[in-house]
C-alpha cells in the first residue's frame, strides 16, 4: 500500500472513547463475512484542502474519489443501558449474501473499533469521525494522481415542457444510534425539510449514524453514490427536468409534527416547481408513517408521487406487508422483503466480531434474514433487489 | 430433456366413467392431448404418460399417489405436466396433488385447469396454468402449457406469474430486478405523470377498520392493553425489546397510577427516557382511574396486557391480538384502551 496510516491514527483514535481500530484490507470477492458494520464510506478528498465531509459548502469544486474501494466501520458497542439499540449488520463479501451488497466487488478496508470509556454516544461520535477522516486519508495519494475519469454534476437548461421531478429524501433522527447527519448536524436539528443542491448530497453533505434494521439503512456510501440523484441527473433534459432534492426528517416525534413535517416537505417540493416527486425512506417503523403522510400531502398539493419502500412480509403471507399505507400511495417501488431468509454460508474468515449480537457464531450463523444485511433492501433504490407475487 | 404427462382415464383413451376405477397405469410416449402438447414443447420429449381413473385416485389417494410417484421416480423426468383438467373437479384434484407431490420431491411440475377448479388450491409449490372451463379450450391451453413446461424443464428461473402465464400462488418472493429501485421509481413516476399509474406493491393491504363506538362507557368494563413494552420495573418475565415472543398480563392491584420506578418500558423502537419518567404516558392508568371515579367509565379491568410492538411479524401480532382478545372476552371486558407507540 502506498500510503502512511501512521500520521492518522494518534490524533483520531487516541481518545478515551475509542481505544483503537484494527485495519484489514480485503480484496474483492473474498470469502469474508463482516459483522457489526456501522457505516460504509467511499474514500474521498478535496484538492482545495477543504474537508471531504464538510460543515458547509459541499457540491462545489473538485472532489477526488477512490473508485472500487469502500471503508467499512465495525463496532460492537459496550453492553451498557441505552435507549436505542443498534441491530446486527452484516456485509458478506462472498457467498449468497454477496448479491445483496454493492461492496462485494470492491476492495474493502475494514476498520474494527475497540470501544473505550465514555458511553455509547461518545463512542459512536468518535468512531464516526474517525471513519470519515480515515476515508479521507485513504484517498490522499489521489492528490498527486491523474484521474481515470472525471464526472461533472451540473444542471443545464432543460425543455420547459418536460415534467419537473424532485427527490424527497428522508433522513432519520430517532435519537442516539439512530441518527443521520446533514453537514454533521443531526437531521432533527438541521432545519429540515429543506432543499439542497443535488450535488451537495453526492459530495458528502449527508452521513450516516443510523444503526436500526441493517437492510433498511442508507449508509454514507449510498448518499455519495446515490442512484436516484444520478438517475435524475442523467434523465435531466431527456425525459424530465431535475427540480432538486428536498431532505426531510424521518421519525418526527409527535402526530402533529409528523403532519406538519409532511406538509412542509410538500411545500418545499412545490417551491421547487415539482410536478412529481420520488419519496425515499430510511429505516423502519414510524419513519414509514412520515413517508406516507408526505405522500398524501404531496398528492393533495397536486404533486404526483412514487414511494420507495421495503416490504416486511412474513414468508407465509400471501399479501405484501408494509408498516403503514395511505390510499394515495398508488405507485410504490418495492426494494425487497426484509423477512426473507438468505441461504447459509460458511465464510473462511469473519471480521468485525466473531459473535453476532444475538450470540450465535458469525461463521456458522445458518440462515440469515435479509433484514440483517447492510443496505440490502435500502429504500433509496440504490440496488436492484425487489419482491413480487409468484 | 424428458417430460412425463399425467392424464385421467378418459383423456388417456382408456374409457369413460365406466373406467374411472382404473388404477395407475404407465403408457409409452405421448397419448391423447399429449400429442398436441408434444408439438408445443421445445427441446423436451414426452417419454411416458401416466394415467389413473378419477374415482380410483379419489378413493385410494395415498396408494395411487405412491404408485404414481414410484413410476415418476423411475422415469426421472425434467418436468411433470398434468392435465389440462379444465373444470373437472376430480381430475383437477388428482393433477394438482400429483404435481404438488412431484414439486415437493424436486421434480418441476405444472398442472393446467380452470382457475375455479378446486384443484388449484391443492397444487402447493407446483405451477398451475389457467385454462377454459371445458375441453373447447384445449387448443388455447396447450401452447401456454407447453411454453411453461419447456421453461421448467430447462431449469431457467421463472419470471412473475404475469410474465410466465401461471396462476399467482400468492407468495411474495425477492428477486433481482434488471434495474435499480431508483431507476424503476423514476420510470413509475414519469408513467404516472403521463396518466398511467403502476405499482410494485398492490393496494390490497390488510386494513383494520375502526370498531363502532362503545355504547355506554359509564357501565362498561374497560381494559388497558398496550404494545409499548410497559412492564413492572426490572422486567421480571424478560419481555423482549424487539420481535417479542409473547405477551404478558399484569395485575394492577388496584393501583391508581403507573408510578415511575414501579413500571418501565423495555421497548427497543423508541427512546424510552421520557416515558419512564411517567409510565402513565404509555398506559394512561391515572386518567382512566379519574374517569372511573367520575363515573364516566364503569370499571377498570384488574389486569394490564402488554407486549412489545417492534419488528413483530404481522402473523405473530395477529396471534397475540386474538389470544388477548379471547381472555378479555371471557372476562366480560366490553371496551379496550389500546395504546400504541
Amino acid at each position: 500500500m502506498g500510503w502512511e496510516l501512521a500520521s492518522f491514527s494518534p490524533d483520531l483514535l487516541g481518545e478515551a472513547a475509542v481505544e483503537g481500530a484494527e485495519v484489514e484490507i480485503v480484496p474483492p470477492g473474498s470469502p469474508v463475512r463482516v459483522t457489526h458494520v456501522l457505516d460504509a464510506v467511499e474514500p474521498r478528498i478535496r484538492s482545495d484542502g477543504r474537508a471531504a465531509f464538510p460543515a458547509e459548502g459541499a457540491g462545489e469544486g473538485r472532489t477526488n474519489r477512490l473508485d472500487g474501494v469502500v471503508v467499512l466501520s465495525c463496532l460492537d458497542f459496550p453492553g451498557e443501558e441505552r435507549p436505542l439499540h443498534e441491530q446486527e449488520s452484516i456485509v458478506d463479501l462472498g457467498g449468497p449474501g454477496a448479491s445483496l451488497t454493492p461492496f462485494a466487488d470492491m476492495t474493502a478496508v475494514v476498520l474494527t473499533f475497540s470501544p473505550g470509556e465514555g458511553g455509547h454516544v461518545e463512542v459512536d461520535k468518535r468512531s464516526r469521525r474517525a471513519t470519515l477522516a480515515f476515508a479521507e486519508e485513504l484517498s490522499r495519494p489521489t492528490l498527486d494522481a491523474e484521474p481515470v475519469e472525471v464526472e461533472l454534476f451540473q444542471l443545464g437548461p432543460a425543455d420547459a415542457s418536460l415534467p419537473a421531478v424532485a427527490a424527497l429524501i428522508q433522513v432519520s433522527d430517532l435519537g442516539p444510534l439512530y441518527i443521520q447527519y446533514v453537514y454533521g448536524v443531526p437531521a432533527g436539528e438541521a432545519g429540515l425539510p429543506r432543499a439542497l443542491d443535488p450535488a451537495e448530497v453526492l459530495d458528502g453533505a449527508v452521513t450516516c449514524g443510523e444503526y436500526h434494521w441493517a437492510a433498511m439503512r442508507n449508509p454514507t456510501w449510498f448518499f455519495q453514490r446515490n442512484q436516484l440523484i444520478r438517475t435524475l441527473y442523467r434523465e435531466h433534459g431527456k425525459t424530465l427536468r431535475f427540480a432538486g432534492v428536498v431532505l426531510m426528517r424521518g421519525y418526527e416525534q409527535s402526530a402533529a409534527d409528523k403532519q406538519r413535517g409532511a406538509e412542509r416537505a410538500a411545500g418545499v417540493a412545490g417551491e421547487l416547481g415539482a410536478d412529481g416527486v420520488v419519496i425515499t425512506t430510511d429505516a423502519g417503523g414510524n419513519s414509514h408513517t412520515d413517508v406516507m403522510l408526505t405522500c398524501r400531502a404531496c398528492e393533495e398539493a397536486g404533486i404526483r408521487t412514487t414511494v420507495v419502500l421495503a416490504e416486511e412480509t412474513d414468508p407465509l403471507s400471501t399479501k405484501p406487508i408494509l408498516t403503514d399505507w395511505v390510499r394515495e400511495a398508488d405507485s410504490i417501488v418495492s426494494t425487497g422483503n426484509v423477512e426473507e431468509l438468505v441461504d447459509a454460508w460458511t465464510p473462511a474468515r469473519v471480521l468485525g466480531g466473531d459473535l453476532l449480537l444475538d450470540g450465535t457464531a458469525a461463521k456458522e450463523a445458518g440462515l440469515i434474514p435479509v433484514r440483517n444485511y447492510l443496505g440490502a433492501a435500502n429504500q433509496m433504490g440504490q440496488l436492484a433487489l425487489s419482491a413480487r407475487t409468484e | 430433456m424428458k417430460a412425463v404427462h399425467y392424464l385421467n382415464q378418459f383423456f388417456a383413451g382408456l374409457g369413460g366413467e365406466d373406467k374411472a376405477e382404473t388404477p395407475p397405469t404407465r403408457l409409452d410416449g405421448a397419448v391423447g392431448p399429449g400429442r398436441g402438447l408434444q408439438a408445443e414443447l421445445h427441446g423436451v420429449q414426452i417419454v411416458a404418460t401416466l394415467a389413473c381413473g378419477d374415482d380410483y385416485f379419489a378413493e385410494h389417494e395415498d396408494e395411487a399417489l405412491a404408485r404414481l410417484l414410484d413410476m415418476l421416480a423411475a422415469l426421472a423426468p425434467d418436468v411433470l405436466v398434468a392435465g389440462p383438467a379444465f373444470g373437472s373437479g376430480r381430475y383437477g384434484y388428482a393433477c394438482a396433488r400429483l404435481a404438488a407431490a412431484a414439486a415437493e420431491r424436486g421434480i418441476p411440475a405444472v398442472a393446467a385447469m380452470h382457475e375455479d377448479n378446486p384443484g388449484v388450491g391443492e397444487a402447493g409449490a407446483a405451477y398451475v396454468v389457467p385454462t377454459a372451463v371445458n375441453v373447447a379450450g384445449m387448443r388455447d391451453a396447450l401452447p401456454r402449457l407447453g411454453a411453461l413446461a419447456s421453461a421448467l424443464a430447462s431449469g431457467r428461473e421463472l419470471g412473475s406469474a404475469e410474465e410466465e402465464g401461471y396462476l399467482v400462488r400468492g407468495y411474495r418472493r425477492n428477486y433481482m430486478a434488471e434495474r435499480t429501485g431508483a431507476e424503476r421509481a423514476v420510470e413509475l413516476l414519469l408513467a404516472k405523470l403521463g396518466g398511467e399509474t403502476r405499482t410494485e406493491v398492490g393496494g390490497d393491504m390488510d386494513r383494520v377498520e375502526p370498531p363502532r363506538p362503545v355504547g355506554d362507557l359509564s357501565s362498561a368494563l374497560v381494559a388497558l392493553v398496550t404494545e409499548a413494552g410497559c412492564v413492572p420495573q426490572g422486567n421480571p418475565d424478560h419481555l423482549q425489546s424487539v420481535r417479542a415472543q409473547g405477551w404478558f398480563r399484569y395485575d394492577l392491584g388496584g393501583a391508581d397510577t403507573l408510578a415511575s420506578g414501579r413500571y418501565e418500558s423495555v421497548h427497543g423502537g423508541f427512546d424510552v427516557t421520557l416515558a419512564n419518567e411517567d409510565p402513565n404516558r404509555l398506559v394512561p392508568l391515572d386518567t382512566v382511574r379519574g374517569l372511573e371515579r367520575a363515573g364516566r367509565v364503569g370499571r377498570v379491568h384488574e389486569s394490564l396486557y402488554t407486549t412489545t410492538g417492534n419488528g413483530t411479524p404481522v402473523v405473530v401480532a395477529t396471534k397475540f391480538g386474538q389470544e388477548i382478545a379471547g381472555e378479555l372476552r371471557d372476562a366480560g371486558v366490553q371496551a379496550v384502551l389500546l395504546s400504541g407507540t
